[in-house]
């Protein structure tokens, strides 16, 4: 028993019997939860197992620390409607929207922020972590810091033109189709349902392995394949848009089907969209990095976070962790979105709890 | 109702002022004030008032219950000794459905289109175990029998989309006395009813509260239905009591302004205008008209009338007699199986996206759900320039000042509400909107579908005086679809009364409303609740309780 475990019970008890005190059910019930857990764990994996826990602990409440900073940010600068909507915003969707903002960052600047370029050699291959490189170097001698941040624009930049594509090419198939209806709507439907029906990696690998592995082709194709979910949604959206009375009387005015779609249909059936661009850039992002690492997606010597975690794959029988961390930088961002594309749903359908 | 009083012992229910506060724009605003209320046992108190008075909220708070968005803030809600503010929430759960009931207003809406309708009756007296299922079958069909549903020991096995709308929602007020409760709230149960149906609803809730002694709160905006449910009458205003007093006192000498503008309100009454003379071609012509949706029945048979310049045509009706597919077939939106629809002579092409711009711009329509006739995305200003500049090629300056001048005509403050959207409107004032956007096209002839149908009447009545204003300003024709004859009454000069997609009568207002009539007319008529707390008891014993509503009308 040193101070450190005796702090850290007294502590725990101590917040545990504070939260009883003050009748708050909940919070005691989980921090008293957590003393009897690390009871046990204490038991078992002695003094590293509690510093595993503070660490975590530290972490969370790192993240919950920088999300309410944030948020409290964003309210101050952005515009008016803008800042109403994230005062009500969970802790959450802030942390998502700050990892989001990370990300654009690293993005855009990667050149200025990263210490060397993204296919330089500059050491011994596996050479570990020093003061010139951050995270160590990959099987080449890169510096893997720089390829992550290079990663970014390359991964992120191209998920975002995929599902920009596919919802360009969905969205507006799925609202002529709402219009429209009769055989148009048959058809196009029919044809989504086709492209359903293939698995989507098998799909992407063959069209890939037909037409070559360049950027413009892993878009278009990505793009294909994600449209019909999208335009699914679309159009059952407008669907129920379309019945409306409003619809009626601008088609009784004789209005096109442009003016329809632009006007009167699409300003009411974004909130959906929007969460659904959230989700599908998940799948999107998903979907290229499994690619890349099976080595049909983005070619090397460009840094992309898939390729990297098959590159360094072997590294993991030895106990390194390297390979995790492109790999991490993949859940993040997947993780982050979501938390983002949750709250605009629960906006979106005016839940309450 | 002299046994009532017999058995009227002690009092059920006891709310003092009770506040209640929603939730908006981020804050906690009050929406109900203070409102006192006693209900004693097998009494029924109808509670009165416009849309957002806090009608249906303060029915809910009596069950113990808020909406989402809204909470109890103070006052005591005292329910048979028991302070259900105070409460925990399983213990309110358990008194929900057994000793508690409601009745919502759209039965079609409440019940679960899923399951057959027996099941879903039974399932509250099975989960309180007070009955085993087979029981709980053969009591509901008892109360089916009571209510004078027909096939009472089939119909319940019926899904909610395969019987009637008056049926369904008798059924589900026997689903509330599936428990015998001791209070049942009905949050307007007739309102979406056709006139016909309604009595026969009336008359089964009032005979069997009375039979079990339930106490029972009626919320309505409707005051000759109230007067024929009621004992007490308490009127509210924007979340505060107006006035409360028995329903013949209520109904003999209000004392409260409000109170009195209320019962004033269907007094609204416009000259009648006759056909102009000599060799005058109607606006709109509708000549032998049959219609059917997707090879299915003809729901039009035969169906002519004309509408001449300035004047009003009423079509009158129940829900399902084709009033409005008549009104589909003179859009274009459906076009007829056979005759013909002449503007001002000519025929107009069937279908709507064969007619000129010209065509589309002379028939306007405004709609009954203005909410969901106005897109909410759109700011006013361009709800209404939209067909001014789409017709009129108005641009910039030109369009402001025409949407400017439209606010005014609608007598609403175009600086005021310019650059607003839809939602944030009162009823009233969208339906005002619904009408400047037909206004803005400058057509001939205009189809009113139920415009005031979903309005309170003090709202109403002004929505109709505006529409008589328009149309003697710009020599408007007006077809007038409606099921409400106080509408008809106040506002038509000729009127055409349909049934089952055909003619029954058509002819001048005056001729119309003085007998003799077509019996179905005869019926309509005289299904139209009045202010007299004794009509509904009158007409009972004149027609026998086996002869109205759908009963009647199957005749």
């Amino acid at each position: 028993m040193n101070y450190f475990v005796i702090g850290f019970y007294a502590l725990l008890i101590g917040s545990s019997c504070l939260a009883a005190y003050y009748q708050k059910r909940s919070l005691f019930l989980l921090l008293f939860t957590l003393t009897l857990v690390c009871f046990l764990m204490g038991i078992i994996g002695g003094q590293p197992a509690l510093w595993f826990v503070t660490v975590l602990a530290g972490i969370i409440a790192l993240a919950a620390g920088t999300s309410y900073a944030w948020r409290e940010f964003l309210v101050l600068t952005l515009p008016r409607d803008m800042s109403r909507a994230l005062k009500t915003a969970p802790l959450t969707a802030s942390f998502g929207l700050f990892v989001i903002f990370i990300y654009a960052v690293m993005g855009i600047f990667a050149p200025v922020i990263a210490p060397h370029g993204e296919a330089e050699v500059i050491s011994s291959a596996f050479a570990p972590a020093d003061a010139n490189m951050l995270l160590g170097a990959d099987q080449l001698g890169r510096d893997v810091f720089s390829r992550i941040v290079y990663g970014a624009r390359n991964t992120v930049g191209l998920a975002l033109a995929a599902t920009i594509l596919a919802f360009f090419i969905g969205a507006i198939a799925g609202l002529f189709a709402a219009v429209r209806k009769g055989w148009l709507d048959q058809i196009m439907g029919r044809g989504a349902d086709v492209i359903m029906s293939v698995p989507s990696l098998i799909f992407a690998l063959l069209m890939l392995s037909i037409f070559g592995t360049s950027m413009l082709v892993i878009v278009v194709i990505v793009a294909i394949i994600y449209s019909p979910r999208v335009y699914r949604l679309t159009r059952a959206v407008a669907g129920n848009v379309v019945v409306m009375d409003y619809i009626e009387a601008a088609s009784l005015r004789g209005e096109g089907t442009g003016y329809l779609i632009r006007k009167e249909i699409l300003p009411n059936s974004t909130a959906p969209l929007i969460a659904e661009f959230g989700l599908e850039f998940c799948f999107v992002f998903l979907l290229i990095a499994g690619l890349s690492f099976l080595g049909l997606g983005i070619q090397p010597p460009t840094a992309d976070w898939g390729s990297m975690v098959r590159e360094n794959a072997t590294l993991i029988s030895f106990g390194d962790v390297t390979p995790l961390i492109p790999a991490g930088a993949i859940a993040l961002l997947t993780v982050a979105v979501n938390f983002v594309v949750d709250w605009m749903l629960f906006r979106a359908s005016g839940l309450k709890e | 109702m002299t046994d009532t009083k017999e058995k009227k012992k002690d009092v059920l229910l006891k709310v003092r002022d009770l506040r209640i506060e929603g939730y908006s724009d981020e804050k906690w605003i009050e929406i109900v004030h203070g409102v006192n209320l006693t209900l004693h046992r097998g009494e029924v108190l109808g509670l009165i008032g416009e849309s957002g008075a806090g009608k249906s909220t303060i029915g809910l708070a009596a069950m113990g219950f808020a909406r989402d968005g809204c909470r109890i803030s103070g006052g005591t809600v005292e329910f048979d000794g028991m302070e259900l503010t105070t409460t925990p929430k399983s213990d309110l759960r358990a008194l929900r459905g057994l000793r508690i009931a409601y009745v919502a207003q759209s039965a079609a809406a409440s019940f679960n289109p899923a399951h057959k309708i027996i099941n879903q009756h039974t399932e509250a007296p099975v989960q309180y175990r007070i009955q085993k299922r087979l029981q709980a079958q053969e009591d509901a069909m008892e109360l089916y029998e009571k209510l004078r549903l027909p096939n009472p020991t089939e119909i319940g096995f019926r899904y909610p989309h395969q019987v009637s709308g008056g049926q369904l929602q008798r059924a589900m007020t026997a689903m509330a006395m599936a428990c015998r409760p001791d209070l049942i709230i009905f949050d307007e149960p007739t309102t979406a009813l056709d006139v016909t149906t309604q009595i026969e609803v009336l008359a089964a809730i009032r005979d069997i509260v009375d039979e079990y002694n339930t106490a029972a709160i009626y919320i309505t905006h409707d005051l000759a239905v109230v007067a024929q449910m009621a004992d007490r009458i308490k009127v509210l205003l924007k979340g505060e009591e107006v006035e409360t007093a028995d329903t013949d006192t209520m109904l003999s000498s209000p004392q409260e302004d409000y109170t009195k503008s209320l019962w004033a309100v269907r007094s609204f009454q416009r000259p009648q205008r006759s056909r102009p003379k000599g060799d005058v071609v109607p606006v709109i012509s509708v000549q032998h008209v049959d219609a059917s949706y997707t090879s299915g029945e003809k729901v039009l048979d035969d169906v002519s009338f004309d509408i001449y310049e300035g004047m009003t045509v009423a079509v009158v009706g129940e829900s399902g007699s084709g009033k409005s597919t008549t009104a589909r077939c003179i859009t274009g939106l459906l076009p007829p199986s056979a005759g013909k629809i002449l503007f001002r002579g000519e025929e107009l092409p069937a279908d709507y996206h064969n007619r000129t711009k010209d065509q589309l711009r002379q028939a306007q329509m405004i709609y009954q759900m203005a909410d969901t006739a106005l897109n909410p995305k759109v700011k006013i200003s361009e709800i209404i320039g939209r067909p001014a500049q789409f017709y009129g090629k108005l641009r910039g300056a030109a369009l402001k000042s025409r949407v400017d001048e439209l606010l005014d005509l609608i007598e609403l403050e175009p600086a005021k509400f310019y650059n607003r959207y839809p939602p944030e409107l009162s009823g009233g004032q969208k339906q005002r909107i619904g009408i400047a956007r037909a206004l803005a096209a400058e057509p001939s002839f205009i189809i009113c579908d139920e415009v005031t149908s979903a309005l309170d009447q003090l709202v109403a009545e002004g929505i109709l005086k505006l529409l008589d204003r328009l149309q003697k300003e710009l020599n408007l024709a007006y077809m007038f679809i409606t099921h409400d004859l106080a509408t008809v009454r106040s506002i038509a000069d000729e009127v055409v009364v349909m049934r089952r997609g055909k003619i029954v009568e058509q002819g001048p207002k005056d001729e119309m409303f003085t007998p003799p009539h077509h019996p179905y007319t005869d019926l309509l008529l005289s299904s139209v609740p009045e202010m007299d707390s004794n009509w509904l008891t009158t007409l009972l014993e004149e027609r026998g309780v086996d002869n109205v509503g759908e009963a009647a009308n199957a005749k």
